[in-house]
C-alpha cells in the first residue's frame, strides 16, 4: 500500500515537473534566425588580408633595419646630433629617407585592410594599437595597449598608436622626439622645410622595433582568424559610417588648414587617401558577401554595391583635386564631410536591411 | 576633370547593369533618387568651386531633372502628388539658383532647392510603400522602401530594420497589412524625426561657424522631414497646431535661406516640437525603455565604484563602463521625457538635470580632471530614481524582463570589449555582473514560464556543457577572444530564445497558474522532506522528537511569510546573492541532515540496544538540549530553503500582475500541498513500522542526496567549487530541479560520497548491533553460568 502510495507521490512529482518543463528544450524560436540560402565564402577576404598583412609586415621589418642602422649610426656619435649631421649627413639622410619611404608604403598597407581589422570584434584591438589608438595622457578612451621602452631604458608608457609614433618621429612634428637643434637640410635645396628633421634615434628604434613586433603579432592573428558572416556585416556596417570621423581628421590635418593645422599626424599621407584605401579592402569584403545579398534582394545588392562604389569614387575625385592642388576652405571641407557622411549611412542602412533579411547578427 | 570622373563613373556602373539610369523603364527608384541627389550636390560643387562653372552646374541640374522625370515623376504624381509637386519646386528653385549663379544667395538657394527634392523623394517614397501596403503589393512595397534614410548608427544601437523586416514577412503572407503598416510607419517615421532633430543641431552649428549654404540646406532638409511627420503631428495636436508648426518651420528655412541668424525661428519650432513623437512608443516599448533606464541608473555607481579608490581612478575600464550606462540610462529617458513631463514637469526637469551633472561628474574623472566619490555618484543616482519613478506609471515601474534582457546583452558586450583588450579581471567583472542581472530579473520568470532554458543559460554562463564551453571557464581560462564570442553566440540564442519564451507568458490566469504550480512543487518537496525525517520518530518513545522538527518547520513557514512582507523592498537586494544565500542555506541544512541521517540510522538500527542507552541519556539535559536545537534547525532549514526559493520566484510574478493572481495561485498550490501532506502523514501512522524504517531510510537518504547535488550546484554556480561537467551526459531540466542530479564530476563524486556515508552507516550500525549483541550475549552467558554456580551469590 505504502510502496504504490509512495510510487504514487513520486510518478506524480515527476509527471509535474515534465509538465512544468517543454519537450524543446534549449531549441530557438523557428523564427528566431532566416534561412541564410547562399553561403558566404569569405576565404576572398581572409586571403586579402593575409596579403595585406604580409605587406604591413615586410615594410615595418625594413624600417625596423633602417630604424637600426640610423642608431647605429648616431650611437657612433654618442647621440651628438649635430656631430652626426655635421660628419654624416648624407648617410643620415639616405637612412631618414628609407625610412620615410617604408612608413608610406606601409601605410597604404594596413588602410587598404583596416575596415577588416577594426571591424572585426577578434582583431579590432590591432587597429587601437596600430592606427586609431590614442595616449592615456590624451584621454582614456581607445587609449592603446602597450608601452614602448626605448634602446637607452625610456619608456613611453602608453604613447598613442604606432602609425602616429613612427610618423610624427619622422617627420618631426613632436619637438621632444626630434634632433630640434640641428636644422637638417636634407635635400640640400637651402630651406629646411617641413618634414626635414632628425629623428631621435632611440625613440626612433624602439618604435620602430614594437611596430614591427605587434605587426607580426597582427599577421598570426590574422592566420588564426576564422571569418564568419557575422563579422562581414559587423565589419562593413562598423566601419563604414565613420566617414565624419576621417573627414574631421582631414579637415584638421595640414592638407585643409596648412600651417595653422591643429593636427600634428596625417602629414605623410592626406586622409582623403586613407578613407580611399579603406573603402576599398571594405569593398572586398562587400564582394564575398555580395552573393549572399543578391541571394535575398538581387535589387538591394545591386545599390550597396554600387553606392558604395560611389563613395569610393567621389573621396577619390576630392583627392585627385587636392593633389592637382586645390585648396579646400573649411565650409568645402565640411560639405564634402557631410555628403561622405550622408552617403556611409545610408549604405551602413542598407547594409543591416541586407544582413536582416539574411538573419544575420550585427555585433553592438 | 571632375566632370571626366564622374561621366567615366556612370559609363562604368551603367555598362555594368549596377546603376539603372533613370531614363530606363524599370530603374530602382532608390537608384534613381541617388542619382538625382548627386546630380544636384555636383551642380552645387560647380557653383561653389574657386572658379564657378554655371554650364556645368546647369548640365548637372538638366541630368537631375531628366532622371527624375523618366524615372520617378510618374510614380510620384500618381501616388504622391505632394510629394511630386514639392520636387518640382525644389528642382525649379534649383533652376532659378543656377540661373543667378554668381549672385549673392545663389549657392545657399540652390542648397536648399537639394534639400526639398530630397526629402521630397522621401516623403513619395514613403508614402508610396505605405500605399503598396495597403494594395497589398509586397514587392512594390519593398522596392519602394529602397528609398529611404536611416538613423545613423551609434555605438548602442544599429540602424533600424523594422521596416524591412515588416515588409519581408508582408511579402511572404506572414503579418497582415495593417500590422506591417504599423512598422513600416514607427521605423520610418522614428528615423525622420531624428533626421529632423539633427538637422535643427546642424543648422546651428553651420550658422555659428557663418557656413550659409550649409545652413540653408538644413533649413529646408527641417522643414522636408517635418513634411513627412505632419499627418502624424495633426493627429496628436490638431490642425491649427500643425498650421503653427508648419509656420515656425517655413519661417525658419526661409531665415536660413535668406542667411539671417535663426535663433527666434529656431525658438519657435522647437516650442512647437516639444513634446512631439511622431512615432508613439507602443506601452511595451515605454515599459521596456522605462526598465533599461532604471537598470543602466543602477549600475553607474556599481561600476563607478569598482573604478574608483582614494579619489582616484584605478581601473579607467569601470569608468568607461560607467558612462556607457549613464548614456544608455539618458537615451532612454530622453525617449520617455515627455510622457514624463505630462506626468510631473518639476521631477522630470530635475531628474533630467541630475541626470545630465551625472554624466559631467563621469567624464570629468574619465579624463581626470575631478574624480567624485562614488558616494556621491550613488546618491546623485538615489536622488534621479527618487525623483522619476515616483513619476512614472506604474507599468513601468513593474520588472522589464525586455529591459533586463538587454541590460544582460550590454554588460556581455563590455565582457568581450574586455576580453578582447586582454583584460580578464575586468571581463569576468562583467560577466558576473551580467548574471546578477539575470538572476534577480527574468531568472525567476524563466522559473515559472521557460524552465527548459535555464540549465542551458546557466551552462553558457559558468562552466560549459556537452558541446559548449562556459563563458566562466573560458575567462578563467584566458581563452582567446574568438571562444569568448563563440559562447557568448550560444548564450545569445537561449537568451534571445528565453526572451522569446517569456514575451507571452503574463496574462493575469497564466500567472496564477503558474504561482500554483511553483507553490505546489516546492511545497511537496518541502512535505516530502518533512515526511521522511517524521517518518522515522513513529515509535511512541521517539514521538516527543518530532516535535522540534514541527517546530523548525513552522517557523520556517513564518519566516517564509516575513520573507515575503519584506520582499519587496529587501529581496531586490538579497536576490543579488541568491545563489550565494541558496548555498549557504543548503550548507546547514546538508550539515544537520548529515548528523540527523548518522543520529537516525543509529536510532532505528540499534533498537533494544540503544534503547537502554537512551535511558541512561535521559538525564542528560544538554544532550537533550542540542538534539532538540539540531532537529529545530533542521526542520527550519529544509522547509526555508524550499520557502526562500518560493518568494523568489513568486515576487517576481507580483511584479508583472500584482498580488491577485499570485496569492490565488499561491491558495491553490498549498492547498494541493496540505491534501498530500495529510494524506501522507496519515498513512505513515497506519503502516507496520518495520516497513516505515525502511521507506524513511530511503527517503532521507534521497533528500540528503538531492540536498547534496543542489548544494555542490549551488557552490558550482558561485565559484565556491571548481566544476569538471561530464560532457558526455546531458540531464534534462527536472532531474537537477528534482533530484539534485547534475552531470558534473564534483556533484555526481559528493552524492556518491554521500551514499556510502548513508549505506556505511546502516552496515556500521549493523555491525556494531552484531558485536555488541555478541558481546552482551557473552556476557549474560558468563553471567547465567555465575549465577547457576554454587557459590555465587
Amino acid at each position: 500500500m505504502l510502496r504504490r502510495f509512495v510510487s504514487g507521490v513520486m510518478l506524480m512529482s515527476l509527471l509535474l515537473a515534465t509538465a512544468c518543463s517543454s519537450p524543446t528544450a534549449g531549441e530557438p524560436p523557428a523564427a528566431a534566425r532566416a534561412d541564410a540560402g547562399v553561403k558566404v565564402d569569405l576565404s576572398g577576404t581572409k586571403s586579402y588580408l593575409l596579403t595585406k598583412s604580409r605587406e604591413l609586415v615586410d615594410e615595418t621589418g625594413d624600417l625596423k633595419a633602417v630604424a637600426g642602422a640610423y642608431y647605429d649610426l648616431a650611437k657612433l656619435h654618442n647621440f651628438d646630433y649635430a656631430a652626426l649631421w655635421a660628419k654624416d649627413a648624407a648617410a643620415a639622410g639616405r637612412q631618414v629617407a628609407a625610412a620615410k619611404e617604408h612608413f608610406l608604403k606601409a601605410n597604404p598597407a594596413y588602410e587598404l585592410m583596416e575596415g577588416i581589422v577594426a571591424g572585426v570584434t577578434d582583431l579590432a584591438q590591432f587597429d587601437i594599437d596600430l592606427d586609431a589608438g590614442i595616449a592615456a595622457s590624451d584621454g582614456t578612451e581607445d587609449v592603446v595597449s602597450f608601452d614602448v621602452t626605448l634602446p637607452d631604458g625610456r619608456v613611453l608608457a602608453k604613447p598613442g598608436n604606432f602609425f602616429f609614433l613612427a610618423e610624427v618621429t619622422l617627420w618631426g612634428t613632436k619637438a621632444e622626439w626630434t634632433a630640434a637643434e640641428v636644422a637638417a637640410d636634407m635635400d640640400g635645396n637651402g630651406t629646411v622645410e617641413f618634414g626635414e628633421a632628425l629623428p631621435d634615434a632611440n625613440v626612433l628604434k624602439g618604435v620602430a622595433d614594437a611596430f614591427a613586433a605587434k605587426s607580426g603579432e597582427l599577421l598570426k592573428a590574422a592566420e588564426a582568424w576564422e571569418p564568419t558572416e557575422e563579422d562581414a556585416f559587423t565589419a562593413l556596417v562598423v566601419m563604414i559610417p565613420t566617414m565624419d570621423e576621417y573627414f574631421g581628421a582631414w579637415k584638421e590635418s595640414r592638407y585643409v588648414a596648412g600651417d595653422a593645422a591643429s593636427s600634428i599626424q596625417f602629414v605623410a599621407t592626406s586622409r582623403l587617401q586613407d578613407i580611399a584605401d579603406i573603402l576599398a579592402g571594405l569593398e572586398v569584403v562587400y564582394g564575398s558577401v555580395k552573393p549572399a545579398v543578391a541571394g535575398a534582394d538581387a535589387a538591394q545588392a545591386a545599390q550597396i554595391e554600387g553606392n558604395l562604389q560611389g563613395l569610393r569614387a567621389y573621396v577619390q575625385e576630392i583627392l585627385a583635386k587636392e593633389r592637382a592642388g586645390q585648396k579646400f576652405t573649411a565650409e568645402n571641407a565640411d560639405l564634402y564631410g557631410a555628403e561622405a557622411q550622408q552617403r556611409a549611412t545610408a549604405i551602413a542602412g542598407q547594409l543591416t536591411q541586407a544582413a536582416a533579411k539574411l538573419g544575420v547578427d550585427i555585433e553592438g | 576633370m571632375f566632370r571626366r570622373v564622374w561621366i567615366a563613373l556612370l559609363v562604368v556602373a551603367v555598362a555594368a547593369g549596377l546603376l539603372p539610369v533613370g531614363v530606363r523603364a524599370g530603374a530602382d527608384p532608390a537608384v534613381v533618387a541617388e542619382q538625382v541627389r548627386t546630380a544636384l550636390l555636383r551642380a552645387q560643387v560647380e557653383l561653389e568651386a574657386g572658379t564657378p562653372d554655371p554650364a556645368a552646374a546647369a548640365a548637372a541640374l538638366e541630368e537631375a531633372r531628366r532622371a527624375y522625370e523618366a524615372g520617378l515623376a510618374e510614380s510620384l504624381a500618381a501616388g504622391a502628388p505632394a510629394a511630386d509637386a514639392g520636387v518640382r519646386a525644389g528642382l525649379a528653385a534649383a533652376g532659378e539658383a543656377v540661373a543667378g549663379a554668381g549672385g549673392a544667395g545663389a549657392g545657399a538657394a540652390l542648397a536648399g532647392a537639394r534639400a526639398q527634392v530630397w526629402t521630397g523623394l522621401l516623403d513619395g517614397a514613403y508614402q508610396l510603400a505605405s500605399a503598396a501596403i495597403e494594395r497589398g503589393n509586397g514587392e512594390a512595397a519593398r522596392t519602394w522602401l529602397r528609398l529611404r534614410e536611416f538613423r545613423a548608427p551609434t555605438r548602442f544601437s544599429r540602424p533600424s530594420a523594422d521596416a524591412t523586416r515588416a515588409v519581408e514577412r508582408f511579402a511572404a503572407g506572414q503579418v497582415d497589412g495593417p500590422t506591417a503598416l504599423v512598422s513600416l510607419r514607427a521605423d520610418l517615421l522614428d528615423t525622420y524625426q531624428e533626421r529632423l532633430r539633427l538637422s535643427l543641431l546642424e543648422l546651428q552649428v553651420a550658422q555659428e561657424k557663418g557656413f550659409t549654404a550649409r545652413a540653408a540646406e538644413h533649413g529646408a532638409l527641417a522643414a522636408g522631414y517635418f513634411a513627412m511627420l505632419a499627418p502624424a503631428y495633426a493627429e496628436q495636436r490638431g490642425a491649427d497646431a500643425l498650421r503653427a508648426a508648419e509656420a515656425a518651420l517655413g519661417a525658419l528655412r526661409t531665415a536660413a535661406l535668406a542667411g539671417r541668424p535663426t535663433g527666434a525661428e529656431l525658438e519657435k519650432v522647437e516650442e512647437a516640437l516639444h513634446g512631439f513623437r511622431a512615432a508613439p512608443l507602443s506601452p511595451e516599448e515605454q515599459a521596456r525603455r522605462a526598465g533599461q533606464f532604471r537598470r543602466f541608473l543602477g549600475l553607474v555607481p556599481v561600476e563607478y565604484a569598482r573604478g574608483v579608490s582614494g579619489g582616484k581612478v584605478t581601473k579607467e575600464f569601470e569608468i568607461h563602463e560607467a558612462i556607457t550606462f549613464q548614456e544608455g540610462a539618458e537615451a532612454a529617458f530622453a525617449d520617455l521625457q515627455t510622457l514624463l513631463e505630462q506626468r510631473d514637469a518639476t521631477a522630470t526637469n530635475g531628474a533630467a538635470a541630475k541626470l545630465s551633472a551625472l554624466g559631467h561628474h563621469l567624464h570629468d574623472a574619465a579624463a581626470g580632471k575631478a574624480v567624485a566619490s562614488p558616494t556621491v555618484i550613488e546618491a546623485l543616482v538615489k536622488e534621479i530614481d527618487g525623483l522619476i519613478t515616483p513619476a512614472m506609471p506604474e507599468a513601468w515601474t513593474k520588472r522589464s524582463t525586455a529591459g533586463d534582457f538587454d541590460a544582460v546583452d550590454q554588460l556581455l558586450d563590455q565582457m568581450e570589449r574586455a576580453v578582447a583588450a586582454g583584460q580578464y579581471e575586468l571581463a569576468e567583472s562583467a560577466r558576473l555582473e551580467a548574471y546578477a542581472v539575470l538572476e534577480t530579473g527574468p531568472e525567476p520568470r524563466l522559473v515559472a514560464f521557460a524552465p527548459q532554458f535555464i540549465p542551458s543559460i546557466e551552462n553558457l554562463f559558468w562552466h560549459g556543457s556537452a558541446g559548449a564551453e562556459g563563458l566562466a571557464r573560458l575567462i578563467q581560462q584566458k581563452a582567446p577572444l574568438a571562444d569568448v564570442k563563440s559562447a557568448r553566440a550560444q548564450l545569445d540564442t537561449q537568451l534571445a530564445a528565453a526572451s522569446d519564451a517569456l514575451a507571452g507568458g503574463d496574462s493575469p490566469v497564466a500567472v496564477g497558474t503558474n504561482a500554483g504550480l511553483i507553490v505546489f512543487r516546492e511545497g511537496l518537496e518541502a512535505v516530502l522532506i518533512l515526511a521522511s525525517l517524521m517518518a522515522g520518530f513513529q515509535r511512541a518513545e521517539l514521538r516527543r522528537l518530532r516535535r522540534p522538527l514541527w517546530w523548525g518547520a513552522g517557523a520556517s513557514l513564518i519566516a517564509t511569510v516575513l520573507t515575503w512582507l519584506l520582499a519587496r523592498g529587501v529581496l531586490a537586494s538579497l536576490a543579488r546573492y541568491g545563489e550565494k544565500l541558496e548555498a549557504i542555506v543548503s550548507v546547514i541544512a546538508v550539515g544537520v541532515l548529515l548528523l540527523i541521517t548518522n543520529w537516525f540510522f543509529h536510532k532505528s538500527y540499534w533498537t533494544d540496544w540503544l534503547a537502554s542507552f537512551h535511558a541512561k541519556k535521559k538525564g542528560l539535559v544538554s544532550g537533550e538540549v542540542g538534539q532538540w536545537i539540531g532537529l529545530a534547525t533542521l526542520g527550519f532549514t529544509s522547509i526555508y530553503r524550499e520557502g526562500f526559493e518560493t518568494v523568489l520566484f513568486l515576487q517576481a510574478l507580483v511584479l508583472d500582475v500584482g498580488n491577485g493572481p499570485v496569492l490565488g495561485g499561491v491558495a491553490l498550490g498549498m492547498v494541493g500541498v496540505v491534501l498530500i501532506g495529510f494524506l501522507l502523514f496519515r498513512l505513515q501512522v497506519k503502516l507496520p513500522y518495520k516497513k516505515m524504517l525502511i521507506v524513511t531510510g530511503i527517503f532521507i537518504g534521497s533528500v540528503l542526496l538531492t540536498m547534496v547535488g543542489k548544494l555542490v550546484h549551488s557552490f558550482q554556480v558561485v565559484g565556491w567549487l571548481p566544476t569538471h561537467p561530464i560532457r558526455s551526459v546531458s540531464l534534462p531540466y527536472w532531474f537537477g530541479d528534482w533530484f539534485g542530479i547534475f552531470a558534473t564530476v564534483e556533484g555526481i563524486i559528493l552524492q556518491i560520497v554521500c551514499g556510502v556515508f548513508v549505506i556505511g552507516s546502516y552496515y556500521l550500525a549493523e555491525w556494531m548491533q552484531h558485536r555488541e549483541a555478541a558481546a552482551g550475549a557473552s556476557v549474560a552467558h558468563v553471567q547465567s553460568h555465575e549465577s547457576r554456580r554454587p557459590d555465587a551469590g
